[in-house]
């Protein structure tokens, strides 16, 4: 009787095991704070969109686990000879999820598609000249001048099934209404879409006839967007889910206390930075400067370098995560200036010495503004940063505002002095270089986040050399002096990298990719 | 009776289009849509040309007209973040914010009405002072606060309960409900709890106040005179009259429990509509703010009228007067 019992109880616990067991190596939970918007791959040029998409769809090029550039769609590629552009010779025996067959009719129609007005990704395609079918599996894009960089350019630039998209009404990205990629999807990559419910649930399934390896065990993953930071946590706690992104600095020690949770860490490649007005003739936010600007004078804004003090920020906000940035962006980024990798020293008494030099011994006073929901800790670090420069007399009318109502205050140039956070999207360094460092040109398409209006004419001049330069040596030297000339002028005060902070259950393995983009193809559940 | 009703029906509308209005005004300090539509590097001339495209440069009367027209005519337009129609995602989203607040107002009626009665028939027990003090700390509390704890308690530390979403629904015609499935219990309890706390509190302090009140009346004590039965006197007589401000306010509440869902929503992920609402703010998504705004004003007008009615279903004094 008593053995009986003992057996049954046995039996039970064994399928509880087992139960829990195969549970947890079919589906796997995931949260974000942010849903994506929608499943077109070329309406909306946003990192949770495209990280998304990235599982579902594929680009003729991909980023590895390090970030650098391999094969996808495309198994190879090389330069043009006698023209500029470059040929990508396509994967042959790849096949969309619905059955129909890949080929370079499919990148033609994709790059129309992404390269229309209604696309928000079109920029992409700024160097391209024009897109010639060769064969089936073989393509050339033609670009305006020699463009090194364009592979690594189009890392993201997901392809379509041109019968698919022209059957369903798709052939275009929505722009007013909605239309059937908006909702469905039809790509090569690892996962396909199982069903979407739109800011609650959507749930992505394997695609079986994949052409690469799998190196997942995933059966079915479920992701949930959870805009509350505290509410995401306690799902990850009580193991309703298995991974979320990201978690909040303040929560990692709760999830290392905890058994059976663990804490990925790493570097995003976002560098936080503070600009300045260049261009601004007299301060706006100033109770005692009036008809002058400061910041105009170098030596004002070196002070402002040297009154920063990282150590501290580091140690008190970000619990030792960060790392100091000398440039725009982090080292191991391509173009990196290792020349220059100096960031100004922490001196407040250097910093006053400027000051008194410059006309002002006693200091001014000036407006900062901050959003305070972009990035990490971002309006307590620059709280920090105002007492920091309040030390040396520069005192700052700190104002901060959610990052919907920040983007229009700096186009209409209403600051003194702001914080900007970058991501160069082409991971080299001529991203930034183009977006924030070149004197704003609409007509040329630079500049355009470049909000205080810094400009350099050797700067601008060195700008089409970095981009068309095919020698590697030739080209840093280029970079920089970029680098060399901007840390002179201090166009911009490059603070930090921003940490990348991610938690996950112990039992799953996954790569946490400097982009911050979450990819499930390698993702183990054991 | 009808005319009362369509009387009433017509002057929503009127408050509807206030609101609108006044909605309107606010939105352009929200923030720039154009920005949060865009990727980094899209080109002003782009965003320029969106902007155009989405009538954000017309003068304000312009876009309001465009907004109250379309409306008028059954197009509640598409939402900028997700190109999907407003209408169709904002009713998709009705069923969980009206079963929440429906379960949260009768979490708060089983509890508050008998836990009223009891402490007004024992003013000076130590129970009553115990529950009284409770609910004074459980009413002090931010919603969201009580939110997290429950969190922590319910779904961290015990795992008795889910943290966020719905759990399993069930859909029923065009309605996707959670109150058919164990599963859809259980997620719903703690929001529902989070969200009652306050009208808890609420109605067990009204019914307390005025039942003393009414137990202190001259015809209770004829009653008690008369040797009528104390349970007959306190819960058919006293009780009665009690509830016909306490039906008042519990009423005209609840359109305020449907508006503010938003912060028990959003701690609880849970896919109503106040948590679109939250979302659309984010991303500035005017026409999805528009019309949600517009529908809580129209919840508001239908609240106060269910409750003109029900006032006089309970007063029989109101129904004399009707006929007359």
């Amino acid at each position: 009787m008593k053995m009986r019992i003992l057996s049954n109880s046995a039996l039970v616990s064994g399928a509880i095991l087992l139960g829990v067991a195969s549970a947890s190596a079919e589906s796997f939970k995931w949260a974000s704070n942010t849903d994506p918007q929608t499943m077109d791959p070329h309406a909306v040029n946003s990192a949770p969109v495209l990280s998304f998409l990235n599982n579902i769809y594929e680009g003729l090029v991909r980023r590895n686990q390090g970030m650098s550039i391999e094969g996808s769609l495309a198994e190879s590629w090389e330069p043009l000879t006698g023209e500029d552009g470059w040929r990508f010779n396509l994967r042959p025996g790849v096949t969309f999820q619905n059955g129909a067959a890949f080929t370079a009719e499919d990148v033609m129609f994709s790059y129309e598609r992404a390269s229309n007005e209604a696309a928000d990704v079109r920029s992409w395609f700024a160097p391209v000249s024009e897109v010639r079918v060769v064969d089936d599996y073989t393509i050339d894009f033609l670009t305006k001048a020699p463009n090194p960089l364009f592979p690594d350019s189009i890392a993201n630039f997901m392809i379509l099934d041109k019968g698919w998209a022209e059957a369903n009404g798709a052939e275009l990205p929505a722009r007013d209404a909605e239309n059937f990629a908006t909702m469905n999807v039809n790509g090569t990559g690892a996962f396909t879409l199982a069903s979407r419910d739109p800011g609650v649930k959507t749930v992505l399934i394997p695609n079986a006839g994949w052409w690469g390896e799998v190196e997942h065990n995933i059966t079915e993953a479920t992701f949930t967007p959870i805009g509350n930071a505290a509410t995401g946590l306690a799902a990850l706690l009580s193991g309703e889910i298995d991974f979320i992104q990201p978690i909040p600095l303040q929560d990692v020690a709760q999830v290392e206390s905890r058994d059976g949770f663990k804490v990925l860490e790493g570097e995003e490649t976002r560098v936080i930075m503070f600009g300045f007005g260049h261009e601004h003739d007299e301060l706006l936010y100033s109770s005692d400067v009036s008809g002058s600007n400061p910041f105009q004078d170098v030596r004002v804004r070196q002070a402002a370098g040297h009154a920063i003090d990282i150590a501290s920020i580091d140690r008190v906000l970000f619990r030792g995560k960060i790392e100091g940035a000398s440039q725009l962006v982090p080292a191991g980024i391509s173009g990196y200036s290792e020349a220059n990798s100096d960031r100004p020293a922490y001196d407040p008494e250097k910093a006053k010495s400027l000051l008194a030099e410059a006309g002002y011994p006693d200091g001014f006073s000036f407006g900062l503004k901050c959003p305070n929901d972009r990035y990490i800790n971002d309006e307590a670090l620059c709280r920090a940063a105002a007492s920091m420069f309040a030390a040396v007399g520069m005192n700052a009318e700190l104002s901060t505002g959610p990052v919907r109502d920040y983007w229009p205050q700096l186009r209409e140039d209403s600051f003194d002095m702001y914080l900007l956070g970058w991501s160069p999207g082409t991971f080299d360094m001529e991203h930034p270089i183009r977006f924030l460092m070149s004197t704003p040109n609409s007509e040329k398409k630079l500049g355009s986040w470049n909000f205080g209006g810094y400009s350099n004419a050797r700067v601008d001049e060195l700008l089409p050399g970095i981009q068309r330069e095919v020698d590697p040596a030739a080209r840093q030297a280029m970079v920089d002096e970029v680098v060399a000339i901007t840390q002179a002028e201090v166009a911009y005060i490059p603070l930090y990298t921003q940490p990348l902070i991610w938690a996950a259950k112990d039992n799953v393995a996954m790569t946490q990719r400097a982009d911050n983009f979450f990819m499930l193809r390698w993702v183990t559940v054991n | 009776m009808t005319y009362f009703i369509l009387k009433r029906l017509i002057q929503s509308v009127f408050v509807m289009i206030a609101v609108a209005f006044l909605a309107f005004s606010l939105f352009r300090f929200v923030g720039d849509p154009i920005t949060q539509m865009t990727g980094v590097e899209t080109s002003i001339e782009d965003q320029e040309r969106l902007r155009e495209e989405l009538g954000l440069n017309d003068p304000f009367v312009v876009q309001f007209a465009r907004f109250i027209g379309d409306m008028l005519q059954g197009d509640f337009g598409y939402s900028y973040r997700t190109r999907q129609p407003v209408g169709e995602m904002i009713s998709s989203r009705i069923p969980a914010t009206l079963e929440l607040g429906i379960v949260a107002l009768f979490i708060s009626l089983l509890v508050g009405i008998p836990t009223g009665v009891f402490t007004a028939l024992r003013p000076r027990g130590f129970a009553t002072q115990t529950i009284l003090m409770t609910t004074l700390v459980g009413v002090s509390i931010p919603t969201f606060v009580i939110g997290i704890i429950l969190i922590f308690l319910f779904g961290v530390q015990l795992g008795w309960l889910p943290t966020f979403g719905r759990g399993g629904t069930v859909q029923i015609g065009g309605w996707e409900s959670s109150l058919f499935t164990i599963d859809g219990w259980r997620a719903l309890l703690l929001p529902a709890i989070t969200l009652g706390v306050y009208q808890l509190t609420l109605t067990m302090r009204l019914v307390r106040a005025e039942m003393m009140e009414v137990l202190r009346s001259d015809y209770i004590r004829f009653g008690m005179a008369r040797g009528v039965p104390m349970r007959s006197l306190y819960f058919k007589h006293a009780l009665a009259n009690t509830l016909v401000p306490v039906i008042t306010i519990i009423g005209l509440q609840f359109g305020g429990v449907i508006a503010f869902s938003i912060v028990t929503e959003s701690v609880f992920q849970w896919p109503g509509m106040g948590l679109l609402f939250l979302e659309s703010i984010r991303f500035v998504d005017i026409p999805v703010m528009g019309v949600y705004l517009v529908v809580i004003a129209f919840f508001f007008v239908l609240v106060n009228l269910i409750v003109d009615l029900l006032y006089v279903a309970i007063d029989p004094r109101l129904r004399v007067k009707d006929t007359s």
